[in-house]
């Protein structure tokens, strides 16, 4: 299989998409909805490029686009920098002073303020609904149908489902999600509006909120790692680091012979 | 679940004999029916009660987001109840171009509601629809099930006034 | 479907049809006991038809052919029939054997009818259809125009038998197809006859039927055969009359396409705003079942094919192949981003062959004639005929069948009748939404209609609704129609789509109210090519067609409302005030008479005047009046 990428032949195995494609051989691709750990949606359409195999050449999605035969493709011609730019600025009317946008925008010579803005503080990814499926536990979803798609929690209430694994938070090209720990809870905001509140558990040792209390049993079985025993810890982290390192330290000393120091007092 | 009992507990007029008798006899049970059986919920109850949804994800197994995601995405759902009479106008190209459009407004500002939208009194729902397939008798709205055919402003102030008096 | 069990016929008592040799027995049997002399008279109950009235028409008939009484021998069986095609002369009925054509029938008229037609062999002149600016009227249907220049294909059937009686429908031929296709095709030999025939999928997009079907059967694994009746191009109802019509037909050409594919499994998916159609399929299905032409062990012969209906739940997109397998899946109905064929992987993952409701009606009288003889009608690159749903500003609205490659004219002035009202014939709508605007009255009006043709031309065949547009439309308005027809319907997961359209739908309303700017226009051309271009399925990437084909051919329009803040055509309500011509206006009164806000003031046989602050510019004055003196200034 003879892959050409912007006139350079590069490597490629049969099936890979021509995103992995193009990272293994550093040519640059924007994405903007696509992480590798998850199935390609292809929605943004940023990553589009132009493909030729045989004689027909045409549009494809490069994050979802898998190469089975000799193909041409050009990422980077006048007309997918024309229309990425009306994407770039379409996006930002509804997400302004996204980091994210203002990037991409520089790169491809878009006006962030072509059109009036109206803050929906989000770009329609569709990340976090994918990753709330994958990991989380179903709590967000795109909502809705048409322009006024969403994303929303059922019947838009707090939801029952959230283990607060706070992947959404981290997956968010655009910073829209948050948490915060707050009255022994954690609450997920998603655009300004909670969607979850879980409560924290206390350390039995110090009292400090740490980690929420969650049944982790379905979310390792979606993850395929149904045999493992999920994890039930009484004590916080700091605390667990600490009762193993005074644990070490006593058997060390009970092993020499010598004073133990008080633990507790080491910076 | 705290918060579903707790919403069952709001509106109890939710019979799960009748659902049952949906999900299971009619359908089978199949997750793949499910959007056939929120119809049928839906005609049962004139919307789908939020209940009826919970139940629902729980006897099919599927997540709950996954069945508001499609009680949102299908315009012949409604999570709100209807009002008592329905007046579905249709949007079609064909009754657009003899002006629809405009009688939609007409409504709309009349009753103080959009499309889609019931009156606080319950009386009256608008709707629009795509295309009924009777573009020779256009404009053409549905009133209480029944087909106007050339319906006109006159004719729909007719069925304002009507609804308003019962 | 309990509102259609009583007019069903139970047929489960029935013997089981064993070979398909048997089947030619049923029917002679069927067709001994009916006299083709004996009168019928056949009353449409199409979704047109139903809509004013025909039901009750139906009704009157059968009470007054009971009433009547007299002779048993001329007695006429009143017969509820699919849609006749003549929708706009509804309610209608046939008078056979003598092929008497009765429009705009009232239950009132049904006692006169029995008395006068079936008993005394007279005319009822006032009930006959008269052409447009003809004298005499016409009382035959094979002299009407509008049914003389159509060639009947898909719809032999529809309008002639009752679509609740299967038998009905094996005496006028149904099934006889399959019976043919079991009785010794191959099928291979099957899938050849499509090729041959040149069928293309009535849908849309035009892919050839043959070579879909040939590789689905080629994929491993279990089969499905799914027909889409979720017709939702607003203005278009050829589908709905064909399911309505002649199931049969669509369950034969399943069952064809099924034992081409070697698939046990069907699936009907239609519009859930067609409940009169899903009434009919239910029908047939169980009358077909209980015959043994669809099931278990179909005709004695060791193919099965099993068939159900799933209705939609209201969404446009659901049209679009993916979305409509997810749909079936009971799912949400987008577009999967995948770029596999169905018929590799589609519904349940597995190989699906999914066809338009027209395109399986096509295959049943393919199989029975050969496929040359289907590609005696069309043209080269568009084999046979072609079902259009002819709406809009014209004369004649209705279903017509037509040959591919008839020319508009044919189909508008010819079939159609023109343009009423003695208005100037402007523009013809074709494809819905996905389509575009074709300019009339210039070289485009002898265009001959094909898939090429009309893609050539920036419109496309769609799935056949063909909208009539006169002078009186606004064609900025109507592309802001339909790309707000766009914006509800679009799925909203794809960037381009949903926010090209958000954009496009903005500014074309600011341009319809009279706030255009300079530079709008080439606004939405940049942003109809990046919809056009990098949508994700394939309500995206024709979406913005109304635009960019009204602004090609319509760029004056445009300009109009931009710069000069007027409608030409009187539509967009802030950029034009009606006005009575006081020469012409004779004071009749009826303007007066219609308008819902008391905006029209004057004395009898005095012109009226418009007080243009209460005016809400309904248009009934303009259209109600019979002297033309409403003017659009």
């Amino acid at each position: 299989m003879k892959i050409v990428m912007d006139g350079k032949e590069v490597a490629a195995e049969r099936g890979q998409t021509i995103v992995e494609v193009a990272r293994r051989n550093g040519v640059y691709i924007p994405t903007l909805c696509h992480v590798p750990a998850l199935e390609p949606a292809a929605m943004c359409r940023i990553c589009t490029v132009e493909l030729a195999e045989g004689r027909r050449s045409r549009l494809v999605t490069a994050c979802n686009y898998p190469l089975r035969s000799d193909a041409e493709i050009h990422t980077d011609t006048p007309l997918l920098r024309q229309n990425r730019k009306v994407l770039i600025e379409l996006l930002a009317s509804r997400c302004p002073g996204s980091e994210t946008l203002r990037e991409l925008a520089e790169r491809y010579g878009a006006d962030l303020n072509r059109f009036p803005a109206e803050d929906r503080q989000c770009i329609m990814c569709g990340l976090c609904a994918r990753v709330c499926e994958r990991v989380g536990g179903n709590v967000l979803a795109l909502c809705g149908r048409g322009v006024e798609i969403r994303v929303d929690t059922s019947f838009g209430r707090l939801s029952p489902t959230c283990i607060a694994c706070t992947a959404c938070v981290q997956i968010c090209p655009v910073n829209a999600i948050r948490f915060e720990d707050v009255d022994g809870e954690r609450r997920v905001i998603v655009r300004g509006k909670e969607a979850s509140r879980v409560p924290l558990r206390r350390c039995t040792s110090c009292g400090a909120r740490f980690g929420p209390v969650i049944d982790l049993v379905p979310v390792l079985e979606r993850a395929g790692e149904s045999g493992v025993p999920p994890f039930n810890a009484s004590v916080c982290p700091a605390c667990s680091r600490r009762n193993l390192a005074r644990r070490l330290a006593e058997r060390h000393f009970e092993q020499h012979a010598v004073e133990p120091r008080d633990a507790g007092e080491e910076s | 679940m705290s918060e579903s009992e707790a919403i069952c507990c709001q509106e109890p007029e939710v019979d799960f004999v009748v659902l049952d008798r949906i999900i299971h006899e009619e359908f089978g049970g199949r997750r793949e029916k499910m959007i056939m059986m929120m119809q049928t919920i839906q005609r049962h109850y004139r919307y789908l009660p939020e209940p009826a949804l919970y139940y629902l994800a729980q006897v099919l197994g599927v997540p709950l987001t996954k069945i508001y995601e499609v009680a949102t995405f299908y315009a012949s759902f409604s999570l709100v109840p209807k009002g008592k009479h329905l007046l579905h106008v249709c949007t079609g190209t064909a009754c657009h171009l003899r002006g629809s459009g405009g009688m939609v407004r007409h409504v709309a500002a009349k009753l103080g509601i959009a499309p889609g939208g019931t009156t606080p009194d319950m009386k009256f729902t608008l709707e629009t629809v795509n295309c009924l397939g009777a573009c020779a008798v256009a404009p053409v709205v549905v009133y209480d099930d029944k087909y106007y055919p050339q319906a006109n402003v006159g004719k729909l102030n007719e069925f304002i006034e009507k609804a308003n008096a019962d | 479907m309990a509102t259609a069990t009583s007019v069903v016929p139970d047929l489960a008592w029935t013997k089981k049809i064993s070979s398909p040799h048997e089947l030619a027995d049923y029917r002679q049997a069927l067709l001994a006991g009916m006299d083709p002399d004996a009168p019928c008279i056949r009353v449409c109950c199409g979704t047109g038809c139903k809509a004013v009235g025909s039901l009750d028409v139906l009704e009157a008939m059968k009470a007054a052919v009971a009433a009547a009484g007299v002779d048993v021998k001329v007695m006429p069986e009143v017969k509820r029939t699919g849609c006749h095609g003549f929708c706009s002369r509804g309610p209608l009925l046939t008078f056979q054997p003598q092929g008497l054509f009765y429009q705009r029938v009232t239950p009132g008229d049904a006692a006169e009818i029995i008395q006068k037609t079936a008993v005394g062999g007279e005319l009822i002149p006032r009930l006959l259809y008269k052409p447009p600016g003809a004298k005499e009227p016409i009382a035959k249907v094979g002299d009407i125009p509008f049914f003389a220049k159509q060639t009947k294909v898909v719809l032999q059937r529809v309008g002639r038998i009752d679509p609740f009686d299967i038998r009905d429908a094996i005496a006028a031929g149904a099934y006889e197809g399959l019976a043919k296709v079991l009785s010794g095709m191959t099928p291979q030999q099957v899938i050849e006859e499509i090729k041959t025939s040149r069928l293309r999928g009535r849908g849309g997009a035009g892919f050839p039927t043959g070579i879909k079907w040939e590789s689905c059967a080629a994929q491993p694994g279990r089969h499905y055969v799914i027909c889409n009746g979720d017709e939702g191009d607003p203005g278009a109802f050829m589908d709905a009359s064909v399911m309505e019509g002649d199931p049969h037909a669509v369950l034969e050409g399943m069952a064809i396409a099924a034992y081409a594919m070697g698939s046990d499994r069907g699936f009907l998916y239609v519009r859930l705003e067609y409940p009169l159609a899903v009434q009919t399929l239910a029908a047939a299905i169980r009358q077909a079942e209980d015959l043994g032409l669809i099931g278990r062990n179909i005709m004695g012969t060791d193919f099965s094919f099993r068939t159900s209906i799933s209705t939609g739940a209201g969404a446009f997109v659901c049209g679009e192949s993916s979305a409509l397998m997810s749909s079936l899946e009971g799912k949400v109905g987008r577009p999967r981003a995948k770029y596999i064929r169905s018929t590799e992987k589609g519904f349940r993952d597995s190989p699906s062959n999914l066809n338009n409701v027209e395109t399986y009606a096509n295959v049943p009288a393919i199989i029975l004639r050969g496929g040359p003889w289907y590609t005696s009608y069309g043209t080269e690159r568009s084999a046979g005929t072609k079902v259009f749903s002819l709406t809009g500003n014209v004369h004649n609205v209705g279903l017509v069948e037509v040959p591919m490659g008839t020319s508009l004219r044919e189909i508008v002035y010819g079939i159609g009748g023109g343009i009423p009202n003695k208005k100037e014939l402007k523009a013809v709508q074709t494809g819905g939404p996905s389509g575009g605007c074709i300019p009339i009255p210039s070289k485009f009006l002898d265009i001959n209609v094909g898939f090429g043709k009309l893609a050539e031309i920036g419109s496309m065949m769609g799935s056949g609704g063909m909208i009539v547009m006169d002078e009186n439309t606004c064609m900025v308005e109507v592309s802001r129609y339909f790309i707000n027809f766009l914006v509800e319907e679009s799925c909203g997961q794809c960037t381009p789509c949903r926010e090209g359209l958000t954009r496009m739908k903005e500014t074309l309303t600011r341009i319809t109210v009279g706030e255009g700017r300079e530079g709008d226009i080439e606004m939405l051309e940049e942003i109809g090519t990046f919809t056009n271009s990098f949508s994700l399925c394939g309500l995206g990437t024709s979406a913005a067609n109304p635009v960019l084909s009204t602004i090609k051919y319509f760029r004056e329009e445009y300009d109009a409302h931009i710069h000069d803040k007027k409608c030409p055509a009187g539509v967009c309500k802030p950029l034009f005030y009606y006005e009575i011509d006081p020469e012409t206006c004779t004071g009749c009164g009826l303007c007066r008479k219609r308008c819902p806000a008391a905006a029209v003031e004057g004395e009898k046989k005095k012109p009226h005047t418009i007080h243009q602050e209460l005016c809400i510019k309904c248009m009934e004055c303009y259209r109600s009046c019979k002297f033309d003196s409403i003017r659009i200034k």
